[in-house]
């Protein structure tokens, strides 16, 4: 991937926009053959309190493409690998299925496909975003909750959204840097 | 030419398969393959009625995706979850593949398979028989909104039928009606602008309507205008709300009387709005002396002085203040007089025809095809609509009443019923009377993509091409955003299936009616396609899929010329109409009576990922919702012994039903709820065949009294643990 060496993707999410209407999660099955009952990307719900005073909050999710991915120290194959663009990925024929990176990796956002016999998560659709679109999730969000780019480039709008918000990214005493920022 | 727009002409000409390469990972060695875009041929969505743009990626023959189309300023390039699944729709292994005669009693699930002559031969046959025997009146067609409903429709009125039926009695009839009787049109509400708005019920996060959907999370989300929500239920609306109060159900007009007595006792009403262009201001001002915020707190449950706030606050916002008008209104018998206190609400601040208020809707020019007239039909509508319903839209009709009749077989006989694209068995209150009057037709034809609860009962089922197989009429969808979009073929049909047009065609020439239908689609379409704003309209149509003004235009109506389609050219606030049609000429409350010890109400509500009854047999949907429960007061389900996950069985007047209990705090104690969609009884919707619980088992008949709309939250059930 020789164009890609001086970028860096990330996702920006801002959680106070999401629904939970799911499109986000079919628009992945569709886009990436996703099989039933595994998931590349999901929301997480949290609900609370006492009725009247109720509080509900959806935060989407998916592999965080860290700086520093676990998985792919654990991979003994070197199948897990991470493209100079940040983005974290499998390659299906050097997958033994170990699973040893479904157990490092801190956000469960691996899985075994029982349909390709290999481990399986979210790509940021590298196919597409090495078409110049943006993934599947982002393009088809109603409440436009994701912002994609590239961190690298200062003409981003994601550098004017994490200047201007406040923002968490989820376990960082992991270490693994990862690249979802949950804007606050 | 940019080469985005190469690409999709490309797309359209079928080229699609070839181009496309299947990159799933790339190997770190390996170099990547020089990609083309993704082409996509546009078309329009169907899985419910937002009609939005989206773009078809197809590989090898087969749809791959639905990618949203930008291009689309209504649908604000976003494709929800049922738009991505509908791909799942074309492949269905229980999808209806061939025509199909009923062989066994009626709802025992046993079909002869059969070619397209015989069941046109067949249903023809019927159908003239009922005619000869009855007249053509002994006829209903019964449709929702789609593309080719108007092929069926007209297929209905040259057979001579005065019964044609369509979805507004189950939906919006009371709201239009309201609007329309107040503005002589149905405004949109420019949620993008609004710095205030107040929503009652009408949870837009989980019932996506676009653009309103998007604007609200645009709009208020990120602008932060304020939010107000009223609803039973603790909704994905209300948790983005600023404020939420769980209003006590069926008394939505108070809280409204009482905002317009703060607005007009404390002066805060635009007057010079309200002089020049309205009608019966000093009658509202006496009439709502009575509705102070303290008895609309008695009523409602929401405290006084909230009304009060909230009034002043709406007021302050003025011209950028709206009070949300829904679109399913078929709540309760009042309806049409609680639309209309909402439309003398927003009328007050004049926030007509202003920026972030409620505006006219802009249309789009289109062309029209010419087809050969029919005669009016000799016979008066079953439903007595005219007599009964005199100021409703009488070519809908009136759901519900024209059950009751046709149960009586009064005015007349009515012994044969085509259905296109509707399931009235669990659209329609009460399956139990449905169910009975099917079972009182000497014929029954469905058309339809699946076999839905009441394809399972009918006696010929006609497989419809989905829509990504089929090309339909142009559509336009008036809005402050308005559009005009077409439905094109992505791929040829991949069963035995016909579109509505060529079903219309197959009968119409069996009934000698083929002069009406002596036409194709593509004809159609370029006659449609002709008075578009766009320079070669067709050829632009089939690249794009839509054209729409993606700037709002403000102010048109708010000229010293400008008539409002009423009775007296103003907005009447007070309606002499309504008077003389016997109706309350100024919006009257009347206290709802309330759940006896040991019942609750029952309310209905939406999910994201459904459309009305359908798609939870999806299995990209059905993941998400497995299963309906019903939703049931914590506090009252601890008293009653119910803990989540116990089934309860569910008792009205109309019905009972079993079903998993959910014990939750996000529902009133007073009432409770269940999704819809579930507990069918078609065996070929096989997620949800026998799962859950069909809501319209339970629901009672009841109708808003000026519109004939369903009111559907006017059931009482009883609850006990099984």
């Amino acid at each position: 991937m020789a164009k890609t060496g001086n970028k860096r993707y990330v996702m920006l999410l801002d959680s106070r926009k999401c629904i939970d209407c799911k499109a986000c999660v079919v628009a992945c099955k569709a886009e990436n053959d996703v099989p039933l009952g595994v998931f590349r990307n999901w929301i997480n719900a949290e609900r609370s309190g006492a009725f009247p005073r109720l509080r509900a909050s959806f935060d989407p999710e998916q592999c965080h493409h860290c700086e520093n991915p676990s998985c792919v120290r654990v991979c003994p194959t070197g199948a897990s690998f991470q493209r100079a663009d940040g983005i974290v990925l499998v390659t299906e024929a050097d997958c033994i299925g170990c699973k040893y990176c479904m157990i490092a990796c801190p956000y469960g956002a691996r899985f075994f496909n029982e349909e390709t016999r290999v481990v399986d998560k979210c790509t940021f659709c590298a196919h597409r975003v090495d078409r110049g679109e943006t993934p599947a999730c982002v393009e088809t969000c109603p409440s436009r909750v994701r912002t994609f780019g590239d961190l690298a480039d200062p003409k981003s709008p994601l550098h004017a959204l994490l200047e201007s918000r406040r923002y968490r990214i989820l376990r960082p005493q992991t270490g693994n840097g990862p690249q979802l920022y949950y804007l606050l | 030419m940019d080469r985005r727009l190469f690409m999709q002409m490309v797309g359209a000409g079928g080229l699609a398969a070839s181009s496309i390469a299947c990159p799933k990972f790339f190997g770190r060695a390996k170099a990547a393959p020089e990609l083309p875009a993704p082409l996509g041929v546009p078309t329009t969505c169907e899985l419910c009625p937002n009609k939005c743009s989206v773009l078809a990626v197809v590989r090898k023959g087969r749809i791959h995706k639905l990618n949203p189309n930008p291009e689309n300023p209504k649908s604000r390039g976003m494709l929800c979850a049922r738009g991505n699944a509908a791909i799942q729709q074309v492949y269905d292994p229980d999808r209806l593949k061939q025509p199909l005669i009923r062989a066994g009693a009626r709802g025992e699930g046993k079909w002869k398979p059969v070619s397209w002559d015989e069941a046109f031969d067949f249903a023809a046959g019927k159908l003239a028989a009922t005619k000869e025997k009855y007249g053509p009146q002994g006829t209903l067609w019964s449709s929702t909104e789609g593309f080719q409903e108007v092929f069926f429709k007209n297929l209905g009125m040259s057979f001579g039928s005065p019964n044609i039926l369509r979805h507004p009695s189950l939906c919006l009839a009371s709201v239009n009606l309201a609007y329309s009787m107040t503005f002589g049109t149905v405004p949109s509400f420019d949620l993008l602008n609004s710095k205030y708005v107040i929503m009652a019920g009408a949870n837009r996060f989980e019932s996506i309507i676009t653009p309103d959907t998007m604007d609200l999370i645009g709009g208020v989300m990120e602008r932060k205008a304020k939010f107000v929500y009223l609803d039973p239920r603790f909704t994905v609306t209300a948790s983005k709300a600023d404020e939420w109060y769980p209003i006590k159900p069926g008394t939505d007009m108070a809280f409204i009387l009482a905002m317009i007595h703060v607005i007009i006792a404390e002066d805060r009403c635009d007057k010079t709005f309200l002089d020049q262009w309205t009608l019966g201001f000093d009658q509202l001002a006496a009439h709502v002396v009575p509705y102070t915020p303290e008895w609309a707190a008695a009523e409602t449950g929401i405290p006084a002085k909230e009304i009060l706030r909230i009034a002043r606050e709406f007021a302050d916002a003025g011209h950028r203040a709206v009070f949300y008008a829904g679109r399913r209104s078929s709540w309760y018998q009042n309806d049409f007089q609680m639309r209309r206190a909402q439309a003398i609400l927003n009328t007050l601040v004049g926030n007509w025809d202003r920026e972030g208020g409620m505006v006219p809707n802009r249309k789009i020019e289109k062309g029209e095809f010419m087809f050969l007239p029919w005669d009016d039909p000799a016979a008066p509508r079953v439903d007595e609509v005219g007599k009964n319903f005199p100021l409703t839209s009488a070519k809908d009709g009136v759901y519900l009443p024209l059950r009751e009749n046709v149960l009586k077989g009064e005015p007349y006989p009515v012994k044969a019923w085509m259905i296109y694209k509707q399931d009235p068995m669990n659209a329609v209150p009460d399956q139990g009377k449905t169910l009975k009057m099917i079972e009182g037709m000497d014929f029954v034809g469905v058309v339809d993509i699946a076999m839905s609860d009441t394809a399972w009962y009918a006696d010929v089922v006609f497989p419809e091409s989905h829509y990504l197989e089929r090309t339909d009429p142009i559509e336009v969808m008036p809005g402050i955003w308005p559009a005009a979009v077409l439905r094109q073929q992505v791929v040829k049909p991949i069963h035995d299936t016909k579109p509505m047009l060529e079903i219309a065609q197959g009968l119409a020439k069996r009934l000698g009616l083929s002069d009406f239908f002596d036409y194709t689609i593509d004809q159609w379409v370029a006659a449609e396609a002709k008075d578009l704003p766009v320079e070669n309209g067709l050829e632009h149509m089939k690249k794009h899929g839509v054209v729409g003004f993606s700037e709002p235009k403000y102010g048109t109506t708010r000229n010293a010329v400008f008539r409002f389609v009423t009775k007296s050219g103003k907005i009447e606030i007070f309606s002499e109409r309504l008077a003389e049609a016997g109706h309350d000429p100024l919006p009257v409350y009347a206290s709802p009576a309330q759940p006896p010890q040991g019942k609750f109400r029952m309310i209905l509500g939406r999910k994201a990922t459904m459309t009305h009854a359908a798609l939870a047999n999806l299995p990209w949907l059905h993941e998400h919702n497995p299963e309906n429960d019903l939703w049931i007061n914590a506090d009252e389900a601890a008293r009653m012994g119910i803990r989540t996950g116990d089934l309860v069985q569910v008792t009205s007047t109309a019905g009972t039903v079993k079903i998993k209990a959910r014990a939750t705090e996000e529902i009133r104690s007073d009432c409770v709820f269940m999704l819809h969609g579930f507990g069918k009884k078609s065996k070929w919707l096989r997620s949800v065949y026998n799962v859950g619980a069909a809501d319209s088992i339970l629901l009672e008949t009841a109708w808003d009294k000026v519109s004939g709309n369903a009111a559907m939250h006017e059931t009482f059930v009883h609850v006990v643990k099984v």
